[in-house]
């Protein structure tokens, strides 16, 4: 055996499965969604502190509404969403392929910390708008309801099992956490809540907002969902990597254990 | 003033700071991966 270790081996690429780099057009593509959202998140900041008017009613304190809406929006519908039509895709037997497993994976922790994101921001806010950093209304407890079931969705996805259990399991876990979505976007309409209704997507569509703030809100919608697609492509191609690593060092310890056992199978 | 600031520095620090784990997570993978592609098997060993 220290001879096979000790053997001077050829450092030839040997067919070991794992992805191919990214093609330089998806590098250049990802890099460009990266600086497009730099760009537009320093722009949505310089005009969300500097440029936009105070609130009336709100005062300065409204030029928040540039920063938490949009991480909300990102957490509730365009990450989790992902997460939920992937999950979805999965499930449906015409569909299913590693593919969408990897990208409800990606989704789901992009979630968690835009919903996590989403508690900070609107806490930090609350507190000198209702004088409390935390109240027990239907919109922040169907939010911190979501942020549990994300992350029990996360520790699923760490139970090591085969990668079809895991899969299946985890596709079930983000249909269920689903079922909270609805809840917390209607909460406002369906129960009495210190939280305002919403502003953009309320039941005429017709936005409460105008002029350069409704603008300047538009332009912060589109950096942090632009935000939100360069990460989920990184965190999509870690956890590609990581799938094919993990498969890799199987077939090392196998190629190990059968050196070990005289390499006669 | 001191809310409007501490509610962006939370959700842009964060922000930050996880985009930087993501692209050093990636990057290690990469590395690690090529590593592994060039690592040989029993089958290269004379």
């Amino acid at each position: 055996m220290t001879t096979l270790m000790e053997a001077p081996a050829r450092t030839i690429s040997v067919g070991r499965e794992v992805p191919r780099p990214w093609s330089r057009r998806t590098v250049w593509a990802v890099r460009g969604i990266g600086m497009a959202a730099l760009v537009s998140i320093g722009l949505t900041v310089w005009l969300g502190l500097w440029i936009t008017p105070p609130d009336k009613v709100q005062g300065n304190l409204v030029r928040l509404v540039y920063v938490h809406p949009p991480i909300a929006w990102v957490a509730l519908y365009m990450s989790f969403g992902t997460a939920f039509v992937a999950s979805l895709l999965w499930l449906w037997k015409r569909t299913r392929s590693a593919y969408w497993d990897r990208l409800a994976g990606a989704a789901m922790e992009v979630s968690v910390v835009f919903t996590a994101l989403t508690l900070v921001t609107g806490s930090i806010w609350g507190r000198p708008t209702w004088g409390v950093w935390w109240a027990w209304d239907a919109r922040l407890t169907s939010t911190a309801m979501l942020l549990v079931m994300e992350l029990g969705y996360v520790a699923i996805r760490k139970i090591p099992s085969d990668t079809d259990a895991r899969a299946r399991r985890c596709a079930v876990a983000a249909l269920v956490t689903a079922v909270d979505v609805p809840i917390v976007h209607f909460s406002v309409i369906w129960w009495h809540t210190l939280h305002q209704g919403a502003t953009v997507l309320n039941a005429n569509l017709s936005p409460t907002i105008h002029g350069a703030m409704a603008w300047t809100l538009l332009l912060g919608f589109v950096a942090f969902s632009l935000a939100f697609v360069w990460m989920l492509a990184m965190r999509m191609r870690i956890e590609t990597l990581s799938d094919a690593l993990e498969g890799a060092s199987l077939d090392l310890a196998l190629d190990e254990r059968r050196a070990e056992g005289g390499g006669d199978s | 003033m001191k809310y409007i600031d501490a509610g962006y520095a939370a959700g842009l620090g964060t922000l930050f700071v996880y985009s930087v784990l993501l692209f050093f997570r990636r990057y290690r993978l990469t590395r690690l991966s090529r590593r592994v592609a060039e690592r040989p098997t029993l089958t290269d060993r004379p």
